[in-house]
């Protein structure tokens, strides 16, 4: 006969630390933050000061069965689909104490979320991310998640339900200019990548081959790594100025010392060195005997190189290119300050005007970018480790 | 036959680049657009958007390219020709030309008339009209405290805090640090201790702002500047410099002479506008953008349509 585990034994260890830190954060922090406008101190409020009665005790009743669901090793699924939900509750509660705290017409008060309700969503957020790895789901179902997901997002979004909250409002202001922004973020860091593996690849196969060229080749790359993305714009600015007074065909090409075109030099350097580096240790670890077989076949330098090492290669490659677009569209940021424009913008003007909710304008999108970069990477890298076997 | 094809490859792609330079320079040889800039702060770039809607409204064609950097970026721009105009405060020629020492930086007429001279000397770059107001550093204390001590001036603030008056001021380091605070020591004789002054990491002026009007450890004077939309809004009064310490730093739209010459009428149209910002106005402007949160390209365009200046 089966004897039931005592309960201890069926305690989750991170359910638990989850739990204790959701609850803490609840206990001692403000849920949302209230400002009259946008400089003066703001007034914290808690989940329960804030809401409608019956909103409230939903609201407590939905993190209840959350931290039970978290403290008991329940199945993955269900911890999952609850973590989720938490995840809606926690979004709808803040978007209803947002409403409930604007006065009805007023555009100058600010209602930000507060340090409890970016706690729970970091726990509910880790508690997901827990179940989904218990989960192993394939690299397209990752896929399918991460998409439906930001489709949730979008929507929600586009209704309005967020409308009161303080990023919205630094949205609604900035709505004119976000979506170009947005695009010359992606851009940049996209374009930048693109031009660099067309360069870096051929690089890394001649580094292989070549093995006298390696110190000189990574340790020039290197030093290119060290130097701060700030201090590399400022240097590109004075040269490609010059260019640009000197063949004005090259300025009106857009290559300027303002603008994009530094910007565009500098995140092409960055991410010369993990894709050189990447190529040459992938090479380096294509098994002999496939080569041997392969020109045994009588396949051509070319053919060996293309058919049969790149493809090998290709999963330890493609790390390096994940390594840079994840690095490259966190440093575009910075591209703002010598006027290449994107979501950096708003970042900088926020720290200007010390306007947290405009930083966080800029923030959060970059933020969502490069976790969806890394997502899509992961999963295009595991296809085609699955691929060649 | 390998070779021939091998051949014909790159002379197309040097007749693709020849066709791109072409229509590179068809674009140019058509009308130039004059391209306003700004630097990334709210008042400078709301300056710029008015200049640059008041020529819109006047029939002359603008690419806006404001917000592109801090100071040494757009005068950068300015200077190399890639941008054509953008708003400058009159007082930075000081620090451009090296010339701290003359004492006409610290008059809104001379200042102009001298960087102006010097501007269009070494780089060929016009001043047009300033705004008749400044934005240097000031200080300003709490509003109970100004009525209750009788604070209007400097010198006041002076008195009081020889007369031992706890005073907490929230400055920025570089206002501590890069002189400002000594040379106002100086000038009006009173001095500070490290305990009386709060040196804020960051120190933008809201949140200098932020300390004095909510009273944080004791704050009770703030850094700021003389435009601040923050000022009124926090419930402070801003004490006059009746010593002329400060330099002044008007707004002022500097162009490029070339940029200038093929539109001449810009220095009219930009005249009566600059002219109309009073230091009230523009701090009015500026709580709209800073405080409320309204764009700033917004807040331009309200202020030119309610004062007849854009149809």
């Amino acid at each position: 006969m089966l004897q039931p585990l005592p309960l201890w034994h069926r305690v989750d260890p991170l359910g638990a630390l989850l739990t204790a830190v959701g609850a803490l954060a609840l206990a001692t922090l403000p849920f949302v933050v209230f400002k009259a406008n946008r400089i003066v101190p703001g007034e914290a409020h808690g989940l329960l000061q804030v809401l409608p009665a019956g909103l409230a005790l939903a609201c407590q009743v939905a993190l209840l069965i959350a931290a039970t669901v978290a403290l008991v090793r329940f199945s993955a699924p269900l911890r999952l689909a609850v973590a989720l939900a938490t995840i809606a509750v926690l979004a709808l509660a803040l978007a209803s104490a947002a409403d409930a705290l604007t006065p009805p017409g007023n555009k100058v008060v600010r209602v930000a979320a507060g340090g409890a309700f970016w706690l729970l969503l970091v726990c509910s957020g880790l508690m997901a991310t827990d179940a989904i790895t218990r989960l192993r789901p394939g690299p397209l179902v990752r896929v399918a998640l991460l998409a439906g997901f930001l489709l949730v997002t979008l929507l929600v979004l586009a209704h309005g339900t967020f409308d009161h909250l303080s990023v919205m409002r630094e949205y609604a202001v900035n709505a004119g200019r976000f979506p170009r922004a947005l695009r010359q973020h992606v851009l940049l860091a996209l374009g930048s990548l693109a031009a660099a593996v067309v360069v870096a690849l051929p690089l890394g196969i001649l580094c292989h081959r070549l093995p006298r060229l390696r110190p000189g080749v990574l340790g020039t790359l290197n030093v290119i790594q060290t130097i701060p993305a700030i201090a590399l714009f400022g240097i590109l600015m004075a040269p490609l100025g010059a260019l640009a007074a000197a063949l004005p065909w090259v300025g009106d090409l857009g290559i300027r010392g303002i603008g994009a075109a530094p910007a565009a030099v500098a995140l092409f350097l960055y991410s010369l060195l993990p894709i050189v580096a990447n190529t040459l240790q992938g090479l380096e670890h294509v098994s002999r005997s496939a080569v041997e077989a392969a020109r045994g076949m009588g396949m051509t330098a070319w053919q060996v190189l293309t058919g049969v090492e790149l493809i090998l290669a290709l999963p330890v490659i493609l790390t390096g290119v994940r390594v840079v677009l994840v690095q490259n569209i966190g440093m575009t940021t910075v591209a703002a300050l010598i006027g290449g424009g994107g979501l950096g913008t708003f970042v900088f003007q926020g720290i200007g005007q010390t306007a947290i909710d405009l930083v966080l304008l800029g923030a959060i999108p970059i933020v969502v970018l490069a976790f969806s970069a890394a997502v899509l990477l992961d999963a295009l890298i595991e296809v085609m480790q699955r691929a060649p076997s | 036959m390998q070779r021939h094809s091998a051949y014909r490859q790159p002379t197309r792609a040097a007749a693709l680049l020849c066709a791109l330079l072409l229509l590179a320079a068809v674009a140019r040889a058509g009308s130039t657009p004059l391209i306003v800039s700004s630097k990334l702060d709210s008042e400078a770039t709301m300056l710029s958007q008015m200049v640059r809607l008041v020529l819109n409204g006047a029939g002359i064609t603008t690419i806006d390219r404001t917000r592109i950097g801090a100071t040494p970026v757009v005068r950068k721009a300015l200077l190399t020709g890639e941008i054509d105009l953008y708003v400058e405060y009159s007082g930075n020629a000081e620090f451009f030309f090296n010339d701290s020492a003359d004492p006409a930086w610290k008059d809104l007429r001379q200042g102009y008339a001298l960087g102006a001279r010097l501007d269009y000397a070494a780089n060929h770059i016009v001043w047009l009209t300033p705004a008749p107001v400044s934005n240097s550093w000031a200080l300003a204390v709490r509003r109970d405290l100004a009525e209750r001590a009788q604070l209007r001036t400097m010198s006041d603030f002076a008195r009081w805090v020889r007369g031992g008056g706890a005073v907490v001021l929230a400055c920025s380091a570089e206002f501590a640090n890069a002189g400002t605070l000594r040379a106002l020591e100086q000038t009006y004789h009173f001095t500070l201790s490290s305990a009386q002054l709060i040196v804020l990491a960051g120190g933008e002026t809201a949140a200098t702002i932020g300390a004095a009007a909510a009273g944080t450890n004791g704050t009770n004077t703030a850094m700021v500047y003389g435009t601040d939309g923050g000022i009124t809004a926090a419930n402070l009064v801003m004490l006059a410099d009746d010593l002329h310490e400060q330099p002044i730093y008007a707004p002022v739209p500097l162009i490029r002479e070339a940029a200038l010459r093929s539109n001449p009428q810009i220095a009219q149209l930009v005249r009566p506008l600059m002219e109309s910002l009073d230091l009230a106005t523009l701090r009015a402007l500026n709580a709209r953008v800073q405080i409320d949160g309204e764009a700033d390209e917004a807040v331009a365009a309200d202020y030119l349509r309610a004062h007849g200046f854009l149809k």
